[in-house]
Formats: C-alpha cells, structure tokens, sequence
C-alpha cells in the first residue's frame, strides 16, 4: 500500500509544473554558486600567496633585524566555496610586529565594499532561503489540495490507513524535492574535479556532512508544510500561513534574535578597550621613564666629581651595559603590557562569547539559524575563526619576536641596523651611523601556521544544532501526524 | 425481505452469498448530530442485500450525503452503528471499506494524470492489483468513455466523463457492495441511461448498491426497494414490487407533506 | 464605472482575512525595522562617543603637541544610516591621521562583532525588499485568472464593461487598498523616531521621504509585474509559481550573482599588491634616509634643545621628501585600481539593475548615504582633515611629524627637572564630518529611482496590452 501511495505522489509531483520549476531554478542555482565560488575561492587563493609572496620578498629586502617585520594571512579554505559564514566580513591579515596588536584587518568587504552590496551567494544561502521555500510549495496543498480536489474522499473510500497515507505523502515530497537536488549537486561535485580545487578527504567529510544537514533542514519545511496543510481546509490559507511562517523563520527570527542579545548585553567597543589598553601602556611607560631617569641621576652621580676626561673614559666603559640595561628594563615594559593586553582580550571575549552564546540561542529558535550555523561550524567559517586566527597570529608573533631578537643578538650586538643618537653636553650631538649589514638571511624566520579545521573539531560545536534539527523536524512531523489522523476527509 | 424480480439475480445471490440472512450493507438506528447541533440523521435504519439495489430519495439536506459518509467512517456516527457484511464501520473501518467501493457526487480525480493513471491508481488502492492496461481500457469502455479519451489527462474531463471514470474505479475494485452519491446528477440523458443498464448488471453480478438520488423516475426504475428521506428520518420504505402500481411522484409528495404536517 | 471597480476592488481586498493577517505581520515588521534602527543608531552613538572621548583621554598629561604622534577621528553615526545600513557595517569606522601619508579605515562594525554579520541586521531596505515584494505578489498574483476561476469575470463583463476601465480600476483599487496601509505603517514608524531619540533634520526627512517614495515605486513594480502574469495565465496556481520564481530571481539571484560574476571578470589589482609596492618603496626610501641621517650635523653645538629641534626639521623635510615620493607611486597605483574598480563597478551594478530589488536598494542606499560612495567620502573626508591637523601641528611645533619621523623626549641628564604644562587637546580641530550633500546624494539615487519608474511603466503597460486580449471564458 506504502508503495502504491509513494509511487502516485512522485508521479503527482513530477507531472506538476512546480517541479519542473523548482528542477529548474535548482539546477540553475547550485551550479551557478557552486561555480561563482569556486571562482572566488581561486580568488581568494592567488590573493593569498601573491600576497604572502609579497610579504616573504618584502622581508627578504631588508636590511636589519631590528626593523624586521612581517605580516600573517588567513589561508583561504574550499569549504567557503559551499559556506561562506563570516569569512568575508572577517579580515585576512595582521601585522606581525612587536609594535601593534594582533588585529585581523582587511575584511574582503571593507577592501572591496562593492561584493558587501548584494552580499554572497553560496550553497547553505540557496537551500537555507530558496529550498525552503520551494519545501513549502511542495507540501502546502499536499493535504488540503486533496480534499480541494476531491481525491482525498475517493482515497479514503479505500482500506488505506492514514499512518501510511501520510507517511507516502512525506516520503513522497521528500523524494521528490531531493530528485532535483541531485543532479545538480553532482555537476557541482564535478566542477570541484574540474577545476582541481584542493579538498582533502576532511574536506569531502565536511562537505558530505553539510549536504546531510542541507537535506535536514528541508526536511523540518516539508514536516511543516504537511503540518499546516493538515490543519487547514483550504490551500490558499495554509499557503497564506506557511509563507508568513517562512518570513518569520528564514528572514526575521535568525536577525531579530542577535540582534536582541546586542541590546541585552552589551559588549565594550573596541575604542573601549584600545582605551584601557593605552592607558595601561602610557602608565607603564611613565613609570619606565621616571625610573629611567632616577637611573640617570644615580649614574651621573657617580660622576660628580671627576674631571671631563675621566668621565667620558667612564662613559666610554660604561655606556654599552646602561644600554643594555635599560634595554633589559624595555623588554620588561612591553612584556608587562602585552600581557596586560591579553588579559584585556581574554576579558572581551569572554564577554562577546557571552553575547554571541545568547544571539545564536535566541535565533535558533528557527531552524534556518540552526542550519546556518551547523554548515559554518562544519565549514570552519563561524565567528570563532577571528579570535582562533588571532590567538594563532599571537604565538606566532611571539615566535616572530623572539627570533628576532635572537638574530639580533646573534648579529651585532642589539643594535645593528638602528642608529645611535648621543647627547653630550661636552661633545655635543652625535648620530652614530647605520651598521647595516647589508642584506640579512631570513631563510630560516619561523612560518605563520594558520590553525586547521579537522572535520571532528567542525562537527562538534554543530553537533546540537543537528540535534535541534533533528527535534524541530521530529516535532513537526509528530504534530503534522496528530493533525492527519484527526483530519475531516471531506 | 426478499426480491424475485429477475431469476438470475436469485441464482447470483445463492452463489454469492453463503449467509442470506446476513445483509452486506446495513444502517442500525444510525445517527448523526453535527457539532453545531444540526440533527443530520435521526435513529436511520435499513439494510442492503446482494444483487439488490437500494435508493435513497430525498430533498436537498435529507441526511443523503450523512449516510453514505457514516458508511464510509469519513465521519463517526453519533449513535447506532453502519455495517458492512457485519463489519463496523466506525470500529474496524479498513476491514469494512476492503469490501466497499464509492462513486462521489462530483467524481474528482488528478487533473495532471490520465484516465489509464487514475484508474491504475486507484485500483491498486482498491486491493486489485493484477490488471493490465487492457483491462482498464475494457472497464473505460465498459462505462461508456470513448478510446481517444483514455489517454488524456483529466484536466479536460467534462464532468461526465469524471463520473463515468469515477464508475470504472468502483467496478474495478470488485467490491460486494457499492455505494453512490447522486452518481446521476449532471449527466446527459442518454449517459443517465447507460448508467442505469450498468448499475443494473452490476446488481446482477451480486453487487450489494446503495444509491442516494433525488431522481424519483430513475429511482422506481431499477431500485429493488426505496426509501424516502426527509430531515434525517426514513418516512417511508417499500419494495418496489409494493408500489409498482402506484405513481411514485404523488407518493413522494404525500409522504413529504404528511412528514412536514406531523412535525408542525 | 471606473469608481465602481476601484470601489469593488478595495472592499474586495480589504475585507479578506489574508488582508489583515498581511498586513498585521507587515505592519509589525515596519515598525520593528524602525525600531531597531532606532535602537542601533543610539548604540553607535554612544560608541561613537566613548571612542571620541577615549581618544582625547589618551593625549592627556602630554606635555608637547609633538608627543601627538597619531590621533584617530571617527566616522559619526547617522539615523539614516541606521535605518538603511547599506555598506555602513562593512567599512571602517575609524581613520589614523598622522598629519601625512595615506589613509585607511579600520575597525568596520562586522569585523569588530561578526556575531552581526552572521545574519546581519532587520533594516528598512530589507524588510522594504523582501517583505514589501512579497506582499504585492500575495495579493495580486490571482487579479485576473482568480476572478475567472471564480467565475466573476464572466459575470462582470457579461456587462457593458469597457476592458480597459476595468484593468485600470483593477491595478488603481489594489495599489490604493495595499500601498495606504504599508505607508500609514511606514508614517507610524517615522514617528516613533523622535519618540526614540531620533531627531533628523529638514535635509533627512526630505531623504527619508524620498526613500519611502522609492519604497512605494518598488512596490508598485511588484504589484504591476503580479496583475500582468496573472492577466498572461489562466490559473491562479501557475500565476504564483512563475511570480515566485521571478521573486525568487529578483531579489536573491540577481544583483548577487551580477557583482560576484561581474567582479570576477574584471581583474582589479588587490589591496595587497598595491601595500606591498608601497612598502618596499618606504623601506628603500628609510634606508637612504637613514644614511643621510647619519651625516646630520647640526649647525652649532649647544643647547641640545635646539639640536633636537634642528634634528627634528631635518628629519621632517625628510619625510616631505619621501611622502612626494610615496605619494607619486601611490597616485599611479591608486589611479589604475580607481579605474579599474570603476569599470567593475559599472558592469556589476548594471547587470544588478535588471533585477528592480537592486535597483531600489542602490537608490535607498544612496538616499541613505551608505552607498558604495560612503567609503570614498568617508576616507576624502578624513584626507582633508588631515590637512588641516597638519596646519596645526605646522603651526604648533613648527613641522609636520607625522609618518616615519622621529620624536625625541628629552630627559636632561644634568638633574634639573623643568615642568611642563601639559597640552590641552581640546585645541586640536575637531573633525566634523560632512555627510554627503544632499544633492549629490538625490542625484546619484536619481537613476535608480527612472528606473523603477520604467519598471512600473512596463508591467503596467504589459498588463494592460495582456488584459486586452485576455480570454474570458
Ligand atoms: N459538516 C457539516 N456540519 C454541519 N451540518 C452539516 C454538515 N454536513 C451536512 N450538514 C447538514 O446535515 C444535513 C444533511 O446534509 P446532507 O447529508 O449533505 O444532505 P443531502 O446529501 O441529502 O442533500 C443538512 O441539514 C446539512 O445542512
Ligand atoms: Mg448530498
């Protein structure tokens, strides 16, 4: 009977022009993101290592240690050919220098503002908005349509049990949505062979599992549309409804949610924080000057009484080790502020993550939320790629730093390649010249390592959404039952 | 309760039915009050043998429709119970409607299959499962629907030929009794002929047919017995052998006015 | 006759539950996207603020205006803005001006809190695009064969009833029945603003007037595009599907997949390579600087005050002499990428507005000043401020330090501790951002705003061509 029944309504479906249409706008859709990202992920990808190339060559040119710096990218990854999450609104690179923070800077939209116009068209925007819809249109009449058209009477004349008939209505659908997903699903696969895009077996991992939660969530639509067209007797009304449905669920409740946790736990604004960090720096900086002077005064007072030449001979003994004291005194200073900084950015982000947890649990009280950040955990590009990325950058500085100085010490003392200025109120002013050495090796600086996104470490922080989108699919699907076993078949 | 009107529905009955004293499609003080108070059905009984036809005749409202759907469980009664070849219907309503075939008012079917895929649909629903196309080109032409018809969709259907279609699925269904709702209205008089002669040899294949009209000519024609309806009640029951002599019209009009009378 | 119809149709329209339900749930989202607008634009504010005052708090206690070695000035927030975000979010909010060289936003919105850009924010151009379109389609995609599947239409023009009198009364009683209640929403979120805290001036209102009137027009697209495929097909079922799809196309596919192809058939050099370029022309000229700085002699040995101030001109011509270098180099690569970016931008938003939800978003946007112009100006802005940051830094210590130079404190070693008053930073020009002008700002919404205009003129006129010869039976 099972068979019978699923048999008839994927004819049904296929015969009907809403499958042809949805055949058609899916086919165009998918192969066309698939395409588009494809082409910007090769994008993305030439930007890198021109870039990086840029950066190593810029290194290799100059001519000191102490004026070594260098600049960290975030590798672009395929998975943003199918997700494109934050990856565009979050910026690509930092310097990397003893001077100024960690900060990802260049975001893709704020250089080049005209793709943030109209935004990214990706796989996860296309079934998130445009499956959904069409789930609706396949399930909005799948009852009432019936009864309308008189079929429903003539069915149930016959010993069909509506467990099954309901049952073959969703399997039915279902098929009948996933049929023209397919083929077009496939010809994305094969664009990735085409094109030799680099997708590891991690990659197929994700982009499978993506696909299972894309297909999870069309199904919550269908259970809905069934839903509402087993409790309404007209399909105009139960369209009406599921419409309204999908506006609130796809477009309003996902935004309105974060949008709320903004307002009910406010985060300090980055100036907030640059503030404090400053502030911190300027103190530690005085109180560094302050002793450097007291140095000074207990220095020059040893010299009280000697003649000029004696204390220049002094000065001459002794200027090396002051210097590398205060230098000493220096390092402390900065190391005293950055962790200061840390623990500035700890406290941020221990508040953002609090905002962040309350927005995405507000928002997910739609199922398109939940879709949307599954397929960002799975794609690795969630909002958590910027603080992973930057604590990377910051080790990474760390290292960058301390090989410098290493080389530094290593080659000519702590100064080579800055310059000298002498005050003396004997000889006057003296700019001791540049030791340049001329070029420097940089073959062995330590490597940036972006941070790896291994398809159990995706899958984990997606693991509830799955859940609650297995329980929002269940739910409906359970309540759509209820409504079908009470249904007036008249 | 017994007809002799032809010899051969007596032969059909005796191979057909092996317990005569069980009627295949039986309304026990059958009741229905809708849940805005309307009484629809009031304590309604009869009973339908095989090879025998039964027609409901009644107003718009009698109660007609209520009926057929309480035999079909699309709604429950309110009190009494309908059985079908002793089967419940409201107790085990899969088993009862295994032995049911129906022929709507209005025959609907998919407007995006063809008469042959509408057929083969519900027949399969229907339990039969072993036609071929040839079969059901046999039935389609049985009913009276032309070949060039067969395989077109049903979007164009004039509605005689949805009826005629919706006819070919009871037959096809094979089941002992058949019940229909103003299977006649709309269609042409030639059509409402052949309609007749088919529901005439259906009853002389055993089938038990219960049959709702409004059609008193029609009705005396080919019903073995008769029922008058009217807000709900049967007023008036008789063999067609009881009135054969009697003009059916004024009958109706009597017991339909003695019926209003004895309620005001 | 035409009033009948008019009047027929709105009583029609109005009466129907779909009517209030839609317009309920429309209502609420208007005035929620006024809201939150509201509500953003007071959170900006006053982290606008903070950052302001931050940044001043910060050169407190310096007791030279040379320690000033970069001061940070700020885009302000706008209401309009707020209500229409455009690319607001995804540029810079802040600039670094040192006195020379060039700018750079930094700090955007999304970048700071992507929690936002994951489903970014419920604006007026949002709830405008989607909702507004949706609407009309709802509401007008059975204007036609839905009256033949019902039966009416025969029965109507079993009448002396002119064809044209009555598809005008149609598209006229259903504009009127639709677009009142979204503009008594839309008036009732407008005065929720002041209520909010949200006072726009007389050049604002005027925009945001016109941004509701390109609202309407778009609406009116959308209302004209459903009565004309409804007068081309016979069933209500096939005349929602195809609206759908062409929804669907307009207002997702379309202006997305125009600037994503666009952008990738024109090559425009990155940001990347262009920095990289300039930074090795920075670090070469250094490096030659740093050997000249090696032969300074000062004039006369002496006071080392004087020494330092005299070091300090050197090193500031120096760097003039370099920033005329840097900005030669940067002008040839900024020249190309202009152009480049211009040919992109041409292409992109062309094929764009063949969709007319891109067209009303670039004219809403434009209206709103967070167009693709926002950064340009934002950055020409806080180019020129720098100008004048630098005069007063010129006429304060006597040179323009910004870039590279070097700023020596200086400790006596001799004991005496001279106190020094510190600066008052009050006294530095504050950077008053100037939105762009109005007329600039209508200009550019001006092109978008015809073409919405076409659109409406187009479907109508199809419309009413289909409807004329439109099989009534
Ligand atoms: N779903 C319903 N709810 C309430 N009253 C109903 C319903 N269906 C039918 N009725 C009422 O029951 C009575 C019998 O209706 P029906 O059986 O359809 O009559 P017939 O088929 O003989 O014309 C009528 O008065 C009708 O108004
Ligand atoms: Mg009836």
């Amino acid at each position: 009977m099972l068979k019978i029944l699923i048999e008839k309504e994927l004819k049904a479906i296929i015969l009907s022009p809403k499958f042809s249409a949805t055949f058609s706008v899916c086919a165009i859709l998918i192969v066309l993101s698939v395409f588009i990202g494809l082409r910007d992920y090769q994008a993305a990808v030439a930007q890198y290592e021109t870039a990086t190339t840029l950066s190593n060559q810029e290194m290799r040119e100059q001519t000191s240690w102490m004026s070594l710096n260098t600049r960290a990218y975030r590798e672009p990854d395929p998975m943003q050919i199918f997700v494109a999450g934050v990856q565009n609104d979050v910026g690509r690179l930092s310097s990397i220098n003893a001077f100024s923070q960690i900060k990802l800077e260049n975001s893709n939209y704020s250089d080049e503002p005209i793709f943030a116009v109209f935004r990214f068209i990706d796989l996860t925007f296309i079934v998130q908005i445009v499956l959904s819809l069409f789930a609706i249109l396949f399930t909005y009449d799948a009852i009432n349509g019936e009864r309308e058209g008189g079929t429903l009477q003539l069915t149930f004349a016959n010993a069909v049990p509506r467990v099954q008939y309901i049952l073959a209505k969703f399997i039915g659908s279902w098929l009948g949505l996933v049929l023209p997903l397919l083929i077009p699903l496939l010809i994305g696969l094969l664009l990735l062979l085409l094109f030799r895009v680099p997708m590891t077996g991690d990659h197929w991992a994700k982009l499978f599992t993506l696909i299972g939660a894309s297909f999870l969530y069309f199904t919550f639509f269908i259970a809905l549309g069934l839903l509402v067209s087993a409790l309404t007797k007209r399909s105009t009304t139960s369209f009406m409804f599921l419409l309204v449905a999908w506006v609130t669920l796809v477009l309003i409740v996902p935004r309105a949610g974060v949008m709320l946790a903004g307002q009910i736990t406010p985060v300090p604004t980055v100036a907030e924080i640059d503030g404090q960090r400053e502030g911190y720096a300027k103190e530690r900086w005085k109180q560094h000057m302050d002793a450097l002077t007291e140095r000074w005064e207990e220095r020059n007072a040893g010299l009280q009484n000697l003649t000029a030449e004696e204390r220049e001979a002094f000065r001459d003994d002794h200027s090396w080790d002051w210097m590398k004291e205060d230098e000493e005194e220096r390092k402390l200073v900065q190391r005293d502020i950055s962790e200061y900084d840390r623990k500035l950015n700890e406290d941020l982000r221990n508040r953002k993550a609090t905002q962040e947890r309350l927005g995405f649990l507000l928002s997910r009280f739609s199922p398109a939320s939940s879709y949307q950040l599954a397929a960002m955990h799975l794609a690795g590009t969630d909002i958590s790629i910027k603080p992973e990325y930057e604590d990377a950058m910051r080790d990474y500085r760390d290292k960058f730093i301390s090989y410098r100085e290493q080389k530094q010490k290593e080659e000519g003392g702590g100064m080579a390649g800055g310059f000298r200025i002498e005050f003396n109120s004997d000889t006057g002013m003296k700019i001791s010249g540049d030791r340049d050495s001329g070029a420097i090796d940089v073959t062995d600086v330590p490597v940036f390592e972006a941070p790896q996104y291994r398809f159990a470490a995706g899958l984990l922080p997606a693991m509830p959404d799955f859940g609650l989108l297995t329980l929002y699919t269940l739910l409906a699907f359970a309540a759509g039952f209820v409504a079908f076993l009470r249904y007036d078949v008249r | 309760m017994e007809t002799t009107s032809t010899n051969e529905a007596v032969t059909n009955h005796a191979v057909n039915s092996p317990s005569q004293s069980r009627a295949m499609l039986a309304a026990d003080n059958l009741t229905k009050r809708y849940e805005d108070g309307v009484l629809a059905l009031d304590h309604v009984t009869f009973e339908v043998n095989q090879g025998h036809i039964y027609a409901m005749l009644g107003g718009n409202g009698a109660g007609k429709t209520t009926t057929i759907n309480l035999f079909l469980n699309f709604i429950e009664p309110t009190e009494g119970e309908a059985r079908i070849n002793g089967i419940v219907t409201h107790k085990e309503p899969l088993r009862a409607k295994e032995k049911i075939a129906f022929v709507s008012e209005n025959v609907m079917l998919y407007p995006n299959f063809t008469a042959l895929q509408n057929l083969d649909f519900f027949a399969r629903l229907g339990g039969q499962t072993g036609y071929s196309k040839d079969d059901y080109r046999e039935v389609l032409l049985r009913v009276g629907l032309q070949e060039e018809a067969h395989n077109k969709r049903l979007k164009g259907f004039s509605k005689g030929m949805r009826q005629k279609c919706g006819i070919a699925i009871a037959i096809l269904k094979d089941a002992p009794a058949i019940l229909l709702d103003e299977p006649t209205s709309g269609l042409d008089p030639k059509a409402g002929f052949e309609f007749i002669r088919l529901l005439e040899s259906l009853r002389d294949e055993g089938k038990a047919i219960l049959m709702s009209t409004h059609d008193i000519f029609r009705a005396r024609d080919i019903a073995d017995t008769i029922g008058i309806m009217n807000q709900g009640r049967i007023v008036m029951q008789s063999q067609k052998s009881d009135i054969a002599g009697e003009d059916l019209e004024k009958l109706y009009m009597k017991y339909m006015a003695g019926y209003m009378e004895q309620v005001n | 006759m035409l009033k009948y119809i008019i009047e027929k149709e709105l009583r029609d329209m109005i009466s129907s539950t779909k009517f209030v339900v839609t317009f309920a749930i429309c209502a609420v989202l208007i005035l929620l996207a006024f809201y939150t607008g509201a509500q953003n634009y007071r959170v900006s504010q006053s982290q606008y603020q903070a950052a302001k005052t931050e940044n001043l708090r910060q050169l407190e206690g310096l007791t030279d205006w040379i320690m000033v070695r970069n001061f940070r000035i700020f885009l302000p927030p706008e209401p309009l803005a707020a209500l229409v975000t455009g690319i607001s979010n995804d540029i810079g909010r802040s600039v670094t001006v040192q006195g020379r060289g060039e700018l750079a936003t930094q700090d955007s919105r999304f970048s700071d809190e992507p929690v936002f850009a994951v489903f970014r924010f419920l604006d007026l151009d949002f709830i405008f695009q989607i909702v507004l379109s949706l609407f009309a389609i709802l509401f007008a995609y059975d204007a036609i064969n839905g009256e033949k599947e019902r039966g009416t239409l025969r029965l109507t023009f079993a009448n002396a009833v002119p064809r044209a009198q009555y598809i005008l009364g149609k598209i006229i009683g259903s504009f009127l029945a639709l677009a009142v209640p979204v503009l008594l929403a839309i008036l009732l979120g407008c005065l929720l603003l002041p209520l909010l805290g949200v006072h726009l001036n007389g050049d604002e209102w005027l925009r945001l007037g016109l941004m509701i009137f390109a609202g309407l027009l778009y609406f009116g697209v959308f209302l004209m595009l459903a009565v004309f495929i409804s007068s081309l097909t016979h069933r209500t079922s096939s005349s929602f599907l195809l609206l759908l799809v062409i929804w669907i196309f307009s207002v997702l596919i379309i202006p997305r997949t125009a600037v994503l192809l666009a952008g990738r058939a024109v090559d425009v050099p990155s940001v990347d390579e262009i920095a990289s370029q300039k930074n090795r022309l920075r670090s070469q000229l250094w490096s030659e600087d740093r050997k000249k700085m090696s032969e300074f002699k000062p004039t006369q040995n002496g006071d080392p005050q004087t020494m330092v101030s005299e070091f300090n001109k050197f090193m500031s011509e120096a760097a003039d002499e370099r920033e005329k270098k840097m900005n030669e180099l940067a002008s040839r690569l900024n020249e190309d990428r202009h152009n480049k970016q211009a040919v992109q931008e041409k292409l992109a938003f062309g094929l764009a507005r063949l969709s007319p939800a891109a067209a009303f978003s670039m004219a809403t946007t434009n209206l709103a000043g967070t167009s693709m112009d926002m950064k340009a100006h934002f950055l020409s802005e806080a180019q020129a401020y720098q100008k004048t940051y630098a005069e007063f830094m010129q006429s304060k210590t006597g040179m323009n330090i910004g870039g590279g130079a070097m700023v020596f404190r200086m400790r006596s070693g001799d004991g005496e501790e001279d106190v020094e008053k510190p600066i008052d930073a009050k006294e530095l020009p504050e950077f008053n951002y100037a939105g762009l002008p109005l007329d600039r700002v209508v200009g550019a919404a001006l092109p978008d705003l015809g073409i919405l205009a076409l659109f409406n003129l187009l479907f109508f006129a199809g419309a009413f061509v289909a409807f004329l010869r439109y099989d009534l039976r």
